[in-house]
């Protein structure tokens, strides 16, 4: 956690920086918060998840009882997250931080190292997700590498969470497989739109070769 | 496009990791084997704690919580142990007490079979048995029954102990077996992590399923026994039903060993009659529902291993920790069986595809 605030505004003080013109905080929401028996309630996971677009539909319990089955996962700057062709189970949520998603062409076996046939598809940051096919395909296999960047942290959901989530609380479950299926619609979508677009390309560029 | 892509192979952080979590490994798997006295009763309490999940999803459309689950569920155990207990012990005592006197029939009707079988010999081949091979083996018996008599003291103590301990670890493993799961998930190192994940829950599942379907199992049998034995008016019918259900955990060879005592006891009671008769065929219809009924029904489905896998890892586990390690011998294989399907998809890359 940051300094507290009259710390912060004595150090700016004794540089002789000035004080600042307006307290932001409501005189209420800065003794609150300086309550040392409640934790920062800033970043909560039930809070992050809130600000997932996917998840508009779930209650507030239900991004309660979703955050107990999330993982929190570290990982220091460029350090891999997952490798092309690995064994995948989960779908990661990016709670801080950014991801680097790579792919590699030469579809066998991925060392990350080989750098010519690696090329940089995108960068995810934070409120991002990644992954969600392997939530649902078996024997799921990466189709792009993740390495984190600036020491991000994740929240995974995984194969088992998912299993238990269905069993004991299948209304969270339900809501939760339903925004995967929004994604995955989505996304399959915008597939059959360029595939569409392609075959026009496609049948034009036929027509002129003839 | 091409990036220039600098990896830090492994950080040292993420070595920590590695050494922490292997530490934490060796150090459960340590505790284990050096200290039986509370690895004993919290793997039995986590069996348990296993044979009751099927319970929870009923608690949690009750909306129970967690906690109040627990203690609900060892109330309810507590009931349905403690009663019939308190309505067979009288039963049990009295057959035990009865076992007593039957002893030194048992040695009278060997006695005078062995005679029997020597005369038969003599005539036939004149060559004459020597009774001291008879005194030989029952004093042998005799001993092993004192060896196991003088035990008997300590293993109650250890009983009563268990009766403390297994609710105590069955409770807080109930409450907390979620927590203590996901701190282990979180010291695990991320490189491995999905693959951990994977591999843990497989085989929880695994074990959850062959445990409960050994409990069921065991509970069938010794419930066809019992009340076979009872209709037929046997006696110690209750204590032969419940060694029959016992032993049926042992795999392969628990129905053999649960078979011999009822041997025992047709051949010197009902010898010759049509009871004896009816006993070997209870037993047989009993395993025969078993192994062609139960067991493709519930266990093999669990656990799927070779038979000549079965069998070696029995006798291993039986040689190495007696009968508990007959008894955990086939989820002890099955995991073996998981992690080297793992590192042999993951060294001939079986997985793509």
């Amino acid at each position: 956690m940051a300094e507290s605030y009259e710390r912060e505004v004595g150090k700016k003080i004794e540089n002789g920086e000035g004080t600042p013109e307006k307290i932001k905080y409501s005189i209420l929401k800065y003794f609150w918060d300086s309550n040392p028996l409640i934790r920062s309630q800033g970043d909560t996971i039930p809070k992050f998840l809130r600000s997932v677009d996917v998840l508009t539909n779930f209650t507030d319990l239900e991004l309660r009882t979703l955050s107990k089955y999330l993982n929190e996962r570290k990982f220091s700057d460029r350090e891999i997250i997952f490798k092309q062709n690995d064994y995948g189970m989960g779908l990661y949520f990016i709670f801080r931080g950014h991801v680097d998603l790579y792919v590699n062409k030469n579809d066998e076996e991925t060392t990350l190292i080989e750098k010519e046939s690696i090329s940089h598809l995108l960068t995810l940051g934070a409120n991002d997700y990644f992954g969600e096919l392997s939530l649902l395909q078996e024997n799921s296999i990466r189709n792009a590498s993740a390495v984190a960047r600036d020491g991000c942290v994740l929240l995974g959901i995984f194969k088992p969470d998912l299993e238990e989530m269905i069993n004991l609380y299948p209304v969270v479950a339900a809501k939760l497989l339903q925004a995967i299926s929004v994604i995955i619609a989505s996304r399959f979508f915008s597939l059959s739109k360029e595939t569409k677009e392609l075959k026009v390309k496609l049948a034009a560029l036929e027509k002129e070769a003839r | 496009m091409s990036t220039n892509l600098t990896l830090k192979k492994r950080s040292p952080r993420e070595f920590g990791r590695y050494i922490f979590f292997s530490f934490a490994l060796i150090f459960i798997l340590l505790f284990a084997f050096k200290i039986p006295r509370v690895s004993i009763p919290l793997i039995v309490s986590y069996a348990v704690v296993l044979i009751l999940n099927p319970i929870w999803p009923f608690l949690y459309k009750l909306k129970i919580s967690r906690p109040t689950g627990s203690l609900a569920i060892i109330i309810g155990l507590f009931f349905f142990i403690i009663s019939p207990i308190i309505k067979f012990a009288p039963v049990i005592t009295e057959e035990s007490r009865n076992l007593q006197y039957y002893i030194p029939k048992v040695e009278a009707y060997a006695k005078k079979k062995y005679s029997q079988l020597a005369n038969q010999t003599y005539e036939k081949t004149g060559y004459r048995l020597d009774p001291s091979y008879l005194d030989q083996g029952i004093e042998i018996g005799k001993r092993s029954l004192g060896k196991f008599l003088l035990g008997l003291p300590k293993f109650l103590a250890s009983t009563l102990e268990w009766i403390f301990l297994v609710p105590l670890f069955v409770f807080f493993l109930l409450r907390d077996n979620k927590a203590i799961e996901s701190n282990l998930l979180k010291i695990c190192p991320n490189s491995i992590f999905e693959r951990y994940y994977s591999l843990t829950h497989q085989f929880g599942k695994q074990l959850g399923g062959y445990i409960f379907a050994k409990f069921v199992e065991a509970a069938i049998v010794g419930t066809i026994i019992t009340a076979g034995l009872l209709i037929l008016g046997v006696r110690f019918s209750v204590i032969l039903g419940f060694i029959a259900g016992v032993t049926n955990i042992i795999p392969y060879m628990g129905p053999i060993i649960g078979f011999i005592p009822a041997v025992v006891v047709g051949l010197i009671e009902y010898q010759g009659t049509s009871t004896f008769w009816a006993i070997i065929t209870l037993y047989m219809v009993a395993n025969a529902i078993d192994i062609g009924i139960v067991f493709p029904i519930l266990v093999s489905r669990m656990v799927n291993l070779h038979p000549v896998v079965v069998v070696i890892s029995v006798i291993l586990g039986s040689q190495y920790f007696g009968i508990i390690g007959m008894v955990i011998s086939i989820p002890a294989a099955a995991v073996v069986k998981l992690v080297i399907h793992e590192v042999y998809n993951e060294i001939y890359g079986n997985r793509a595809a």
